[in-house]
């Protein structure tokens, strides 16, 4: 048998073999419960970015994503900022008046967020940029706990940086 | 034929290794899809409407590849969908290291770390299962049974 007869029957096999696992992952995906769309929201400009799946925390319907309007909010103080970043990362710089309730900590953090912030407080979470869901996690568990006005900063601290605007240190 | 012993050992062994490797690698992709879309949107050479799509069918081919090899159904075409699956890798994991850009392989585990050093171990291993590879993609016999025999 040539080798150009061998390849082309390796080719054929290969085909075969893709187009079942083809079939199978397409299959597979739409009945999974951990399934996701064809289509993600991978666009920095538009949000958060994900796959847009079921179980993501991810909700861009609370998601603000323009840093003027941030700008305007943290100047107006119109909302309490929550920075959910590790704390480290917070000491070296975060957004004017904004609290640190890392993420990590949110089981040891609730009791004083319970205490000191009341349900119907305007909040603003964000954490390090666009790929970053740990704001969307963070405001979907305050959201479960019947906080009713929480939004995310899709730009996290690197947009709120690039734009140069005041950033606050906490000096160890 | 004392070569033929010895050969049809090491394929088999290559075969075994591959196959295992990529069944592993693909359970995890399985599971969470929505963690490899984030992992592949990492290396930053992907265009956003392909993430997903790649997300969901990779793994597949992994796992479909890897039964195929061990299973001895198509082993020439399965190794020639591992070969070119690893210089897929290879080509964007080295590209992401010549241009100095972090990211998270995702290929056992999802794991929130970046480390150059073990994206370079990361590529040095690819290269030697690619090595082993066109090894056994050359050394395979063409058959039309199911099986493993050496050339």
């Amino acid at each position: 048998m040539t080798s150009k007869n061998s390849i082309a029957k390796d080719i054929k096999g290969s085909v075969i073999l893709v187009f079942f696992a083809l079939a199978t992952a397409f299959l597979y995906n739409s009945f999974s419960p951990f399934g996701i769309p064809l289509k993600g929201q991978w666009e920095t400009g538009q949000g958060v970015v994900s796959a847009n799946s079921e179980n993501d925390s991810v909700n861009a319907s609370i998601e603000i994503n323009s840093p003027q309007i941030i700008l305007d909010i943290v100047q107006k103080k119109q909302r309490i900022i929550i920075d959910v970043r590790p704390r480290e990362a917070y000491d070296q710089g975060h957004l004017p008046s904004a609290l640190s309730f890392p993420l990590m900590e949110f089981d040891q953090g609730i009791g004083q967020i319970l205490e000191s912030i009341n349900r119907q407080t305007p909040l603003l979470i964000y954490c390090s940029s666009f790929e970053c869901t740990d704001s969307h996690t963070f405001a979907q568990q305050l959201i479960g706990l019947k906080y009713e006005n929480v939004r995310v900063f899709s730009g996290g601290f690197r947009q709120w940086q690039e734009k140069e605007y005041e950033i606050e240190k906490n000096e160890t | 034929m004392k070569h033929n012993y010895y050969t049809t050992l090491v394929l088999f062994f290559i075969r075994l290794v591959l196959g295992i490797t990529f069944i592993y690698a693909s359970y995890h992709k399985i599971a969470d899809p929505g963690t490899f879309a984030k992992i592949i949107y990492g290396y930053g050479v992907f265009p956003g409407f392909s993430i997903n799509i790649l997300a969901i069918t990779i793994p597949f081919i992994e796992l479909t590849a890897g039964f195929s090899l061990i299973l001895g159904l198509f082993p020439r075409s399965a190794l020639l969908i591992i070969n070119a699956l690893l210089v897929g890798f290879i080509l964007v994991i080295g590209f992401n290291l010549l241009r100095g850009h972090e990211f998270d392989c995702g290929c056992f585990t999802f794991s929130s770390h970046n480390h150059r050093f073990a994206n370079v171990d990361l590529l040095i291993r690819d290269i030697a299962m690619l090595v082993a590879g066109i090894y056994a993609w050359q050394k395979t016999k063409i058959t039309t049974r199911i099986g493993f025999r050496a050339s």
